[in-house]
Parts: structure tokens; C-alpha cells; sequence
């Protein structure tokens, strides 16, 4: 099967040696579950999906504490309400599809780690992390990687988590996400109803700058749409 | 033969109530063949020596009575370095080092001095003296190269959250205890300070489990007084790029077992 992340190459070193080993202790550490929970992909293979918390989960309740009381108090309102699972967030349904194909690609391929790997990559305090971790089990979503910073930006994480795609509700970090060459998008809880499915990943590409040139979606956003249509002819 | 020389230059420390960490003269000073008599270098264990003194420094700006602080001595094993006594007394006042106490001892009885001066965690760069410290039952660290890139500014302290598996191959029991003391006083530390700007952060690693191994290790900690700052749930996935961002001090290995099935 081919490698997905390509820039990596074959293993030679020490280092690489204790990567084998943590990912054979890990691998039979999940094999002798009793929960037979499917284990995690092999990084190096597998499609990494950063989540931030705030996209995975609804916490806009607890950001008004955080922003209007500071973050002792937000920790400490976390930490009253562990025990209470939290909402669904904009990438829930997102989540659940991810799992869904994993599943199928897992009864098709099951020698495969080509998969999906699902990371919850927060600037969170670890302590709201037995919160988040009591959520994801609440919804038994295959997550089993997190990166909880206790306040630093999670962005120097991303190529540490071997990240392919990161979501999160802040564009600033989205933007930075970027700046270090990974694709990261800003997702939103749309104002009006949206049927998601969650059993269907279903992914739009956009015809006007994602499989053609750019150049043409900078002008648009520059000069507007008239000036569109002259480059159009000129080109 | 172990002799004490006190540090005159340093406040004297409250002896019921401070965490005494000994330092070996070997890990905080570089000889070089041929130094002559010239103050010694930094060694690997520079960050972290000035990192336990930035702990000492915002905890007496909380509490100018705080008695809960480190208490940092050196302890010089090495016969080279115990000629020249006079050299690592100098060295260490001309860095302004917060060392209350200098023991001169052979490697034969080194262990001595650890007892005698209620050591609860002993850092060094020799192998040797690290196994022979953790059989007697004090937790003892192995500083190397890494050390020297850490931080001066904030102690980080490590955890390890997977499941022991096999408890032959984990620390003996007698450690394993003074492990779990020696980390609910950092643990009580670290209360004094608020979520963000501490001098003192835990991290909480796990490599081969998963979420559970993850909750149940924040949770342990917790029980014991230990409030995680950090916490990185790898499951396999390789650990070295990220410990080269986290950069902890050391890792405080102690069997914590989770309580995953």
C-alpha cells in the first residue's frame, strides 16, 4: 500500500528504533483491551485530524466564564461539571463520519493503518481534560491522542502530532496553523439548522481555487468581480 | 570520610519543612583537562539548578516565611574534584548558586551523605550513582545533554501515565514511595501559584495508552495532590518530536499504574 505522508523516510536510526518499540507497546497494549476498542493507526500511515476542543464540543458557556471571569474561575466551573458531557460542536457530525469510513475501511482492509487518526489538540489545562475525556467516552468517539498545553498555542504541536488537517473556531490559529505548511480551516456552528450526516463523509472542493491556479480567487478578492471576467478573456 | 562545609553566602534553610535536592558537583560544573585555576563551566545541570532557585524565588515573593523550599547542596564524589575543593566552593559562589551546603565524599560513601541530609531527590550524570542511590530508596534522576537545553526560568516536571505491565521492570518499591512524597510536595508547591505564569509545571505523558490511561493518570495524580498542567496522550505515536518541545527537566518515575480494565 502506498505511503500517505510521503516526506518521511524509510526508518534507519535510534531514534526510529524507539518509535517501533512505543508503537509495539502501544499496539499491545490495545490488543489485550478487554474493551477490544480498535486501536489507534500507525501515525506515520494514517490521516491525522487535529481537533481543537472548542470545535469537537459545544463550549460556548464556559468561554463567556473564561473571557468574562478568567481562566481560574473557567477551570474551576470545569471542574464542578466533569461529570456533565458536553454538547456537540461544529465538527461533531465531522467526527462521526471519520469513524464511520474508518470502520468500513476497517471490515475491507483490516491489516491496513491507512485510516483516519483523530487528535484533540487543545491550549487547554489538563485538568478540563478529564472533563473533555469523560465527553468523548459520553459519545464513545474513537479518540484516543490528545495534546493539552496547559495554555501554550498547540500550534508548534501540529508536525510533532504528525498532523494532516487541523479544525479549530480560532481563524488566528488557523492562520499560523498555515504559516507552518499544514491545512487547517476555521470551522463555525452554522446560524441556521443543518442536516450533517454523520454516517457519510461528504467533502466540497472548491472549482475556483483549489484545483486551478489561485490567481484568479486573489483578484476577485481584490479588484472585484469585474476585473474577473477582463482576466478571464486576457488569459 | 564525608566532611559538610556550609555555604556562608546562603540563607540556611528550615530543615523540618524544605525538599533537599543534592546535585552532584559532576552534573553543575564542566572540568576541563587543563582549567587550571579558573572557575569551573556550567554543566548539564545548569537550567535546572537555576530553575529550582526561580522556584524558591516566587515562592518567598508569595510568602517571605514560606519554609516549603528547596534546599539545593552539592555533593562532590569525584576524587579530582574533591583536590580542589576550594575551586567548587568559588565556582559556585561566583554563579551566585543558592547551594546551602558542599559534601565531600568517596564514591564508597556518598550514600552516606544522601541519609545524613534527608536528600528526597538526587540528581547526577553517573549511572552508577543513580542505581546505587535508587536501591537505598532515593528517587534519583540520570541528567544528560538534554538537560542542558532546558529551561532556567520554569521547573518542569514529568510523568509518566502508562499502565506497568510488567512490575519487575519498574522502580523498587522503597523509591516508588519516596517518589510519590516527593511529588505531593511539589504538588503543594505548585498550589501556591496560580494556572498560568508558575515557576513549577507538571506534564503528564502517556505513550502506549489511550484515553483512559490518560484520565486515569490526571485522576491518580490529583488524589496525591498533584495538579497536571500538561498532559500529551500519545498511543503509540513517536515520542521524540514532541519530548523536544515539552523539554521537561525530568521525569519522576514512580510505577503509577492505571486502572484501565
Amino acid at each position: 500500500m502506498s505511503e500517505i505522508k510521503p516526506n518521511e523516510s524509510a526508518p534507519a536510526t535510534t531514534e526510529d528504533n524507539g518509535e517501533e518499540k512505543d508503537w509495539a507497546a502501544a499496539k499491545a497494549f490495545f490488543d489485550n483491551l478487554k474493551t477490544h476498542k480498535p486501536r489507534p493507526p500507525k501515525p506515520r500511515y494514517a490521516v491525522t485530524i487535529a481537533v481543537s476542543s472548542r470545535t469537537l464540543f459545544n463550549m460556548v458557556a464556559e468561554r463567556k466564564i473564561y473571557e468574562e471571569e478568567g481562566v481560574e474561575k473557567y477551570v474551576a466551573y470545569q471542574l464542578e461539571n466533569e461529570n456533565e458531557p458536553l454538547k456537540p460542536g461544529a465538527a461533531f457530525p465531522f467526527v462521526k463520519a471519520l469513524m464511520n469510513v474508518n470502520s468500513r475501511l476497517r471490515k475491507l482492509y483490516p491489516d491496513s493503518e491507512e485510516l483516519f487518526d483523530i487528535v484533540l489538540m487543545t491550549n487547554n489545562h489538563a485538568q478540563v481534560g478529564v472533563r473533555l475525556i469523560n465527553s468523548i467516552n459520553h459519545y464513545d468517539l474513537t479518540i484516543e491522542r490528545f495534546c493539552m498545553t496547559g495554555g501554550q498555542s498547540p500550534i508548534g504541536y501540529l508536525k510533532a502530532y504528525m498532523t494532516n488537517l487541523y479544525l479549530s473556531k480560532d481563524s488566528e490559529k488557523v492562520g499560523e496553523a498555515i504559516e507552518e505548511g499544514i491545512a487547517a480551516a476555521t470551522m463555525f456552528m452554522p446560524k441556521t439548522e443543518m442536516q450533517l450526516s454523520d454516517t457519510q463523509l461528504r467533502v466540497a472542493f472548491d472549482g475556483d481555487a483549489v484545483l486551478f491556479s489561485d490567481e484568479s480567487e486573489i483578484i476577485v478578492k481584490k479588484h472585484g468581480l469585474d476585473t474577473f471576467f477582463e482576466h478571464e478573456k486576457e488569459v | 570520610m564525608v566532611s559538610t562545609i556550609q555555604n556562608t553566602d546562603v540563607k540556611q534553610k528550615d530543615a523540618d519543612h524544605a525538599v533537599v535536592v543534592a546535585i552532584t558537583s559532576h552534573a553543575a560544573f564542566e572540568s576541563g583537562a587543563d582549567d587550571g585555576d579558573a572557575v569551573y563551566r556550567e554543566g548539564v545541570a545548569f537550567p535546572l539548578l537555576q530553575a529550582l532557585q526561580k522556584v524558591n524565588e516566587r515562592l518567598l515573593e508569595e510568602n517571605p516565611a514560606e519554609s516549603l523550599l528547596f534546599d539545593v547542596i552539592l555533593i562532590t564524589t569525584d576524587s579530582q574534584q574533591q583536590q580542589q575543593s576550594s575551586r567548587v566552593i568559588s565556582s559556585t559562589r561566583h554563579y551566585g548558586l543558592e547551594v546551602s551546603r558542599f559534601c565531600f565524599s568517596s564514591e564508597e560513601d556518598f550514600i552516606e551523605s544522601l541519609q545524613k541530609n534527608n536528600v528526597k531527590l538526587f540528581l547526577t550524570t553517573d549511572t552508577n550513582e543513580v542505581t546505587q542511590a535508587s536501591q537505598t530508596g532515593v528517587v534519583s534522576v540520570l541528567l544528560d545533554q538534554q538537560t542542558a537545553v532546558c529551561s532556567s526560568e520554569q521547573l518542569r516536571v514529568m510523568f509518566c501515565g502508562d499502565a506497568v505491565i510488567r512490575p519487575d521492570t519498574g522502580p523498587m518499591p522503597l523509591t516508588r514511595q519516596a517518589a510519590q512524597s516527593f511529588s505531593t510536595q511539589l504538588g503543594e508547591m505548585r498550589q501556591k501559584f496560580g494556572m498560568f505564569d508558575s515557576p513549577l509545571s507538571f506534564i503528564l505523558v502517556t505513550s502506549h495508552g489511550g484515553r483512559e490511561s490518560c484520565r486515569g493518570a490526571l485522576q491518580m495524580l490529583r488524589s496525591r495532590g498533584v495538579s497536571v498542567d500538561e498532559a500529551y496522550c500519545l498511543a503509540g505515536a513517536p515520542r521524540g518530536p514532541m519530548l523536544s518541545l515539552v523539554q521537561p527537566h525530568f521525569l519522576l518515575r514512580d510505577g503509577y499504574s492505571s486502572l484501565e480494565e
